[in-house]
């Protein structure tokens, strides 16, 4: 926690990070706690990034009003794409993170980064909560670019660092500049296989489409060993075929010989600093949740307001280890709150319109050509 | 409430398969079965549509089919007609949108279709509309006669109702045999239309067929789009393509894709008499429909130098969306459709908190949004249901660069402005694209005969038949008068 008595205006970043790092390091956080940290990011918020500021004025929501975490006014992920929003100056990040732009017709949302270690503590505390699960150190098999590839990547960063902390030594990349290594991925499957030893197969949901397609074509399966392991995340993207929840980790389960409980997908996004995981995809679409320093809500994204439990809106999250932007914001994912976390069902970006008028989705479409 | 969409000559409801859609809206329900015919059953549908026409509709004359496509529309008029009662009760449901506004915009949308408006709605088209009827004589020499397809589909979209009835009623003046593809989003109206025709003139019911499939179902398309010989298409440009890509090479696809409308607001109209009347016209456009019609107005740009600002004007707009909004409820929006609004308003807001940026009008919570820009912006749809932006330009003429690179998406424009500038700009904006210019007020009821897209909606359906001079001549030759 911040020092109490000191005026919001003097928290210096040093402060914050500080004491985001040790709330992190907290087992857990009652709603309480999770509270007053939160005020204290958005007083920093609010002082800093002028932006922020003024939106937050508009929606008359400032330090004086804001008494309860859920009236932090929240910031739709688009904003990130026209502005920058950064409590500090741009030019003194250690690291941008862009949107890959598959969805705005080109263009990116960035997340500016002066530091990286709360991003590393949150995901680190996190990834090794819920996808190792006691595990010290785990063979890791990434399918996504590594950072060198992709140095804007917030996912190619989660994956270098998981390797890093949590792979053992013989873990490696699978896609370079020509794609899916196929043979080399196989190779380190049969090695696994023999093994004995748990696997871990990390990346992209169009990734490990590309796998089982390959796969099917030369008519392979393994049987990774017990408490190996798959982590997806992203959706499909346009960059594979479609597949249905059910029918993706049946396929991944049956060519892999991975439980799909043991299947577990990663909800992250660029503008976020903490993930959100389910534990396996049993039964589909499975509950999500989040860490003590990150809090979701469902909300009629007109009026903002939440809705209540069991109905189907928009989600904003709270990520309190996003700090240098904005902590609070409103997503394009619709979901539904239920026992335990939420329940993700889909993008709400591209609304067409019901007539035949033009909608934004469509001619941003176009505007790419 | 239940409702049975479709009408289907020949088949008997037993031997369909149903497919349940559910809506609900206005604290209503109503439960739509739609048909999911086999192949086989298509393709006798198809057959009989194609055998009845040429039996009985191309031996009508077009005054006789404008005769009962008057009378199926005069019932449809009549406030006491069941059909009449049925569509105001149940299509606010499917749709959404109120009561008041699917009444007020049924009247006014059939009335372009009685008779002296078909007729005129011919004219356009046909010099001399006989040719559908008999060979006429041409101006070159030598007869011409205009034919309609055998069997003429329409792949219809959205909620918009009347829509459809447009391009049904357009079918049937050149007689060809029709089949209609109603949308999941409002699948009834074309229906019941086809079933007033068919209590009138049985006969003429027997010639044409409503359908449903689930849009982009390939296999359905398929069979259907193997049976047309011409497919009206309607809808966003991916489906179009999806589309286009199964349609024989031998048929003829006439697309109309989606568009966005817009409006421009000379000095001339800005001052404190005119300004005001012109807002509410302006607010009328953008409330009816909630934006969903190809002509509904996504932006205004608004001339600077009169007496009223651009800015004072975008107040006024404002007061009158909200007053609509208590007349005319914004109807209920689905969370993408909310997200859509939300997220198009907040990013306008951050903008204006990034410095010199927009002026945002209202409330977020508010069933409307206005937003004001200074600079010049280039055209950009809104987040729709009620979602306008305004753009200060400093002439009209500025706007033309502005919308010029959009050209396959222009086709509405409302011009407010004397009539020398309103000549001048159309000149302009008929070259960038824009097919057609109507008032403020008038965006979403297009006038009978208009040309949709700037097509010939009839004349693009239609082949011709020459007799050459030379074969009249030789005829002569033949004749047993001949010495």
């Amino acid at each position: 926690m911040v020092s109490r008595g000191k005026a919001w205006l003097d928290v210096t970043e040093a402060e914050i990070i500080e004491a985001l790092l040790a709330f992190i390091d907290r087992d857990e956080a009652s709603e309480a706690e999770f509270e007053r940290m939160a005020l204290d990011v958005f007083a920093y918020q609010f002082a800093n990034n002028p932006p922020y500021r003024r939106f937050a004025i508009q929606r008359g929501r400032t330090t004086l009003t804001v008494r309860d975490w859920r009236d932090i006014p929240a910031v739709p992920i688009t904003a990130f794409k026209d502005m920058t929003l950064s409590c500090t100056p741009p030019e003194r990040a250690q690291r941008v993170f862009m949107t890959s732009g598959t969805t705005q017709g080109g263009v990116r949302g960035k997340s500016h980064h002066p530091t990286l270690a709360v991003w590393d503590r949150s995901m680190l505390v996190n990834f090794r909560a819920r996808f190792m699960r006691g595990l010290e150190r785990i063979e890791m098999g990434i399918l996504f670019p590594d950072e060198e590839a992709m140095p804007n990547s917030s996912l190619a960063h989660y994956l270098a660092l998981a390797k890093q902390e949590c792979g053992t030594a013989d873990s490696e990349g699978f896609i370079g500049a020509d794609g899916l290594d196929l043979a080399r991925l196989t190779a380190a499957l049969e090695r696994a296989q023999a093994s004995g030893r748990p696997y871990a197969l990390l990346g992209a949901s169009y990734s490990f489409v590309h796998l089982l397609d390959a796969l099917a074509a030369q008519g392979r399966r393994f049987a990774l060993p017990k408490g190996s392991r798959i982590l997806d995340t992203g959706g499909f993207k346009g960059q594979s075929r479609e597949m249905g929840a059910d029918a993706f980790y049946d396929a991944l389960s049956a060519a892999l010989g991975v439980d799909r409980s043991a299947c577990i997908n990663m909800y992250g996004m660029t503008e976020l600093s903490t993930q959100f995981y389910d534990d396996g995809n049993a039964i589909c679409p499975p509950v999500k949740s989040g860490p003590h320093w990150i809090r979701s809500r469902v909300v009629d994204p007109v009026s903002g307001r939440d809705l209540p439990e069991g109905s189907t809106g928009v989600l904003v999250h709270h990520d309190l280890a996003h700090f240098n932007c904005v902590s609070a914001i409103l997503t394009e994912d619709a979901g539904i709150m239920v026992e335990g976390g939420f329940k993700l069902l889909g993008r709400v970006d591209g609304a067409d319109s019901k007539g035949c008028s033009l909608a934004v989705a469509e001619f941003l479409k176009a505007a790419r050509g | 409430m239940r409702e049975v969409a479709g009408h289907l000559p020949g088949l008997s409801a037993e031997e369909v398969e149903w497919r349940v859609l559910d809506f609900a809206a206005w604290g209503e329900s109503v439960q739509v079965s739609v048909p999911v015919l086999s192949e086989a059953q298509a393709l006798a549908l198809a057959a009989r549509v194609r055998e009845n026409a040429r039996a009985y509709l191309k031996t009508l004359s077009v005054a006789q089919i404008v005769a009962t496509l008057d009378k199926a529309v005069a019932r449809l008029l009549d406030r006491d007609d069941p059909w009449r009662r049925k569509a105001e009760a149940v299509l606010p449901i499917v749709t959404g949108y109120d009561a008041e506004t699917v009444r007020l915009g049924l009247s006014g949308y059939l009335r372009t279709f009685r008779a002296p408006q078909l007729q005129r709605f011919l004219a356009e088209d046909f010099a001399n509309p006989g040719v559908l009827d008999a060979f006429q004589p041409a101006m070159k020499g030598g007869f011409t006669r205009a034919h309609g397809p055998e069997l003429l589909l329409h792949v219809w979209a959205g909620n918009v109702p009347g829509l459809p009835l447009w391009s049904l009623m357009s079918g049937l003046l050149v007689k060809a045999g029709t089949v209609g593809k109603v949308a999941s989003a409002e699948p009834l109206l074309a229906g019941w239309f086809a079933k007033v025709l068919a209590e009138i003139d049985p006969k003429l019911g027997e010639c044409l067929a409503v359908v449903w499939w689930k849009g982009g179902d390939a296999e359905h398309e398929r069979v259907w789009l193997s049976q047309a010989d011409t497919i009206v298409a309607f809808g966003g440009n991916a489906a179009l393509a999806a589309l286009r890509d199964r349609v024989p090479v031998t048929a003829r696809f006439l697309s109309h894709g989606h568009k966005i409308g817009f409006g421009l607001v000379s000095a001339a109209a800005l001052d404190t008499r005119r300004a005001g009347p012109l807002a509410r016209l302006v607010a009328h456009d953008v409330a009816r429909y909630e934006q969903q019609g190809c002509y509904s107005p996504q932006m205004l740009f608004v001339a600077r130098g009169g007496r009223l600002s651009p800015r004072d004007f975008a107040e006024q707009v404002s007061r009158e969306l909200a007053g609509f909004a208590r007349r005319h409820p914004r109807r209920a929006l689905s969370v993408a459709e909310a997200a859509g609004v939300a997220s198009w308003r907040t990013t306008e807001e951050m903008r204006a908190f990034d410095g010199e940026g927009p002026v945002v009008f209202g409330d977020a919570a508010d069933p409307w949004s206005v937003v004001l820009v200074e600079e010049a912006q280039p055209l950009a749809p809104s987040g729709l249901n009620r979602t306008l932006k305004i753009v200060a330009v400093d002439s009209l003429d500025a706007v033309i660069p502005l919308i010029a690179p959009f050209r396959a998406f222009l086709q509405s424009a409302a011009v407010a402005a004397a009539p020398e500038e309103l000549f001048r700009v159309a000149a302009l904006l008929g070259e960038a694209g824009v097919t057609r210019i109507c008032a403020f007020g008038r965006m979403t009821a297009p006038e009978a005969g208009w040309h949709n897209d700037g097509r010939f909606n009839l004349l693009d359906l239609v082949t011709i038949t020459e007799i050459e001079q030379s074969a009249e001549l030789a005829a002569e030759g033949f004749a047993d008068y001949v010495d």
